[in-house]
């Protein structure tokens, strides 16, 4: 078993290593080919190797000492103009020497940049296209404003099928000397999605404890790290104890810094497991869509949130009454 | 359930009414002038400020006289309707059994709306003819809507007493409770609440109850909060407050800004309205409140803050359709404000590895303290090998190391096999 972050050690470094994504990689491969790289937006939900593919495209490109050449600029971290304005200014409009007459800015992340920064940036890019080409990496490409991209060639970026996954997981195991149950991979790829970020660092949290990775310790690491605490949660506000589920609440945001949406988005799965008259089911997930659609207005997280399992309570105290009459 | 300390030490007899002896000998001459006849002011209106004993006045002659009291607030004669009711109770000034009668109209400002202006005059009419002693109270009695009624009225003001008094009071409170209370201490609370013995007392309670002992330390730190009004007095105008517009001024009398009172609000309002549904819309107007938080952080329109309180004040007063107000729950300072700056060096630090997993992992410092981070803890508690690697690889620093492992000895055997 190696003691570094596997996510990183087993991140492919060419594009030929790159698992699926087959459409995008041959065209990557392409321009690396002509030694012409268009603007581009690498988009798709998260660990499905974009910021990979980019760095991937980068080292074909440039060989070995692909650093000089290019910069990676992570927009959750330096989101404002500023940023846009000296720094991304400065790398574009130095020429690079070397074969590749260009060099390659990442902008990862991009969909956190303020719309300000992005218009600020729409001109950089058109100015300096002789002498850098851009990579914008993001969740959303909606969130990137329309005239970058119009300048982009789009490039849209899939989880990957089962078949891939479970492949790829296999094989990290099998080369780290840890036994991966079949239930264990069943269990990564429900509670991860084909996010294989997320199902890397499972296998390898899952891995540290030194046991058979199996469903249960699966379950029981995706607990932790995203707290399916929210199914107690619930259970305690269903109780009708509403200080202490606020408090178990608290206690995800603040010592966990689990996302609000993270948190709601699993209230609304268990509402349907839940043990609960039918017709309830679908009033409570009108409820959770209200406050799901408050929590992007709101200010306060947890304010919002306790608002919910308030009504949980309240449904909770009604159903009993139901029941008893 | 506890009792509130104001209503466990209401004075019964006139002789514990502390303080305004002029305006309690006015009231009590008036009245005994009933027994020679019917008076030429055939009501008495007591005015003056919150809490001074005005009703406790009242209810205290009616005990010492043995009368029967007929008492009704606001609430109860809204309409012109509603008060010609008790036109047959005032038209005889005993009662089947011989007792003589006195009608109570409390809480008259509570009177606002259009269709409380038949309340007033209808009110005026039965004084016109009463046969029998007729109170009416408000704070303010010279509201122009009462400028006709004032006309039949003996006016009687209620001051505010001296602190000395207030003081004499608490301590009196403290004896029978057993507290040995530093006379500084009790000054200071009497001081504070100008006048107000109610809410002196209700503060003493919350400072004071289940100790032996009470310090200036002890209720010094209220000091600097609440200048103007209590922060309790402001929470019981919102928690318990019956019409919006009492709920909404609290606002202007709390010397807290408004995010700090929403913070109380927030804290309190789980143990003042118990039943599920007025929790539930209690909840949902603080929700509301937030949204409209929001909206001004978005749109930097500090204007939208009126509807941040009408839902954080009126909102959550309304909220209480079912919840009785009787008992006492004591007011809790919000736990949260100690929680999150505790927390934020505990984001602070998330960051920090967050930078350190950025370094190498290429994903931002923000996502990787909370989608890495997670993972992280608990290599870290349960493979110091593993963790050991990792922390020389994303070169983590000793404290860093002991916040992921959660633990002092566990660090410390990560750190040895560090070097
Ligand atoms: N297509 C892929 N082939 C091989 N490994 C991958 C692939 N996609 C993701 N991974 C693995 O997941 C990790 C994260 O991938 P990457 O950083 O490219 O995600 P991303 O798409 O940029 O996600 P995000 O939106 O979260 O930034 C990589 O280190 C790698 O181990
Ligand atoms: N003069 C007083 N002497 C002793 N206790 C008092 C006195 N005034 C107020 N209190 C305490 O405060 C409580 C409230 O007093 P009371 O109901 O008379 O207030 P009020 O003057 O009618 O105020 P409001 O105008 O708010 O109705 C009493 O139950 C009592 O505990
Ligand atoms: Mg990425
Ligand atoms: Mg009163």
């Amino acid at each position: 078993m190696s003691f570094e972050m596997w996510a990183e050690k087993y991140r492919p470094k060419t594009l030929d290593e790159m698992v699926n994504q087959k459409e995008i990689v041959e065209r990557l491969k392409s321009f690396v080919k002509a030694k012409n790289v268009p603007h581009c937006i690498f988009a798709g939900p998260p660990g499905t190797g974009k910021t990979t593919a980019a760095l991937c495209l980068a080292r074909d490109l440039y060989g070995d000492a692909y650093r000089e050449h290019i910069m990676e600029l992570n927009a959750s971290d330096e989101r404002g103009i500023d940023v846009v304005r000296e720094t991304v200014k400065t790398f574009a409009r130095i020429r690079s020497i070397g074969e590749v007459p260009f060099k390659i800015m990442i902008l990862d992340e991009a969909d956190n940049m303020t719309a300000d920064a992005q218009q600020a940036l729409r001109r950089t890019m058109e100015r300096y296209t002789e002498t850098c080409r851009f990579i914008l990496c993001a969740n959303y490409s909606g969130k990137i404003i329309e005239p970058i991209q119009s300048r982009c060639a789009p490039f849209r970026f899939t989880y990957l099928p089962r078949e891939e996954h479970d492949k790829y997981l296999r094989h990290i195991a099998d080369n780290e000397g840890v036994k991966l149950l079949n239930d264990g991979l069943d269990a990564i790829y429900e509670v991860c999605g084909g996010d294989l970020r997320r199902a890397i660092n499972t296998l390898q949290a899952a891995a540290s404890l030194g046991k058979p990775v199996d469903a249960k310790i699966v379950y029981s690491i995706a607990g932790r790290a995203n707290p399916a605490d929210v199914q107690k949660m619930i259970e305690t506000a269903m109780k009708g104890n509403f200080l202490e589920a606020r408090k178990q609440l608290r206690e995800m945001i603040q010592k966990y810094g689990v996302a609000g949406s993270d948190i709601i988005r699993q209230i609304h799965t268990e509402i349907f497991r839940a043990d609960i008259p039918e017709p309830w089911k679908i009033k409570l997930a009108d409820i959770v869509g209200e406050i799901d659609y408050r929590l992007v207005e709101g200010a306060d997280e947890e304010v919002q949130l306790s608002a919910l399992l308030a009504r949980l309570v309240e449904a909770a105290y009604e159903i009993k009454g139901l029941k008893k009459v | 359930m506890y009792q509130p300390w104001a209503v466990k030490y209401k004075p019964k007899s006139l002789k514990e009414v502390v303080g305004n002896k002029e305006a309690i000998r006015k009231f009590v001459e008036w009245v005994k002038s009933w027994d020679g006849g019917i008076p030429k002011k055939r009501a008495a209106f007591l005015y003056g400020p919150p809490g001074v004993g005005k009703t406790v006045t009242v209810e205290a002659l009616a005990n010492d006289f043995r009368m029967e009291l007929v008492e009704k607030n606001a609430s109860d004669y809204r309409t012109e309707e509603a008060v010609k009711r008790f036109a047959g109770l005032a038209s005889q000034y005993s009662s089947l059994f011989g007792t003589k009668r006195i009608i109570l109209f409390d809480e008259l400002d509570g009177l606002t709306g259009t269709a409380d202006k038949g309340g007033v005059k209808a009110i005026t009419d039965i004084i016109k003819t009463a046969q029998c002693p007729i109170v009416l109270i408000a704070n303010n009695a010279f509201d122009p809507r009462f400028a006709n009624l004032r006309n039949y009225c003996l006016l009687i003001e209620f001051k505010k007493p001296p602190a000395t008094e207030v003081l004499k009071h608490l301590k009196a409170i403290c004896l029978k409770e057993g507290i040995d209370a530093e006379e500084n201490a009790l000054k200071f609370i009497a001081q504070r609440s100008e006048g107000d013995i109610r809410s002196a007392v209700t503060d003493l309670q919350a400072l004071a109850q289940g100790k032996k002992r009470l310090s200036y330390e002890d209720v010094a730190w209220l000091g600097f909060r609440d200048r103007q009004e209590t922060i309790f007095t402001v929470l019981r105008m919102i928690l318990y407050g019956k019409t919006c517009e009492g709920a909404k001024r609290a606002v202007n009398m709390a010397d807290v800004d408004i995010d700090m009172l929403f913070e109380w609000i927030y804290e309190n309002v789980p143990a003042h309205l118990t039943n599920p549904h007025d929790l539930a819309r209690a909840m949902d107007a603080l929700s509301m409140a937030d949204v409209y938080r929001g909206r001004i952080r978005t749109t930097q329109d500090w204007s939208f803050v009126r509807y941040v309180i009408d839902f954080m004040t009126a909102g959550v007063a309304m909220a209480r359709v079912n919840t009785k107000t009787s008992g006492w729950t004591p007011f809790r300072f919000p736990e949260r404000i100690q929680a999150l700056s505790k927390s934020k060096e505990e984001r602070a630090m998330q960051l920090e590895i967050g930078r350190k997993i950025k370094r190498k992992c290429h994903i931002s410092a923000q996502r990787a303290s909370k989608e890495v981070l997670p993972y992280l803890r608990i290599i870290f508690k349960n493979n110091v090998e593993m963790a050991a690697g990792i922390a020389k690889w994303l070169d983590l620093t000793p404290e860093m190391i002991a916040y992921l492992a959660e633990n002092d000895k566990k660090a410390n055997t990560i750190i040895k096999l560090l070097e």
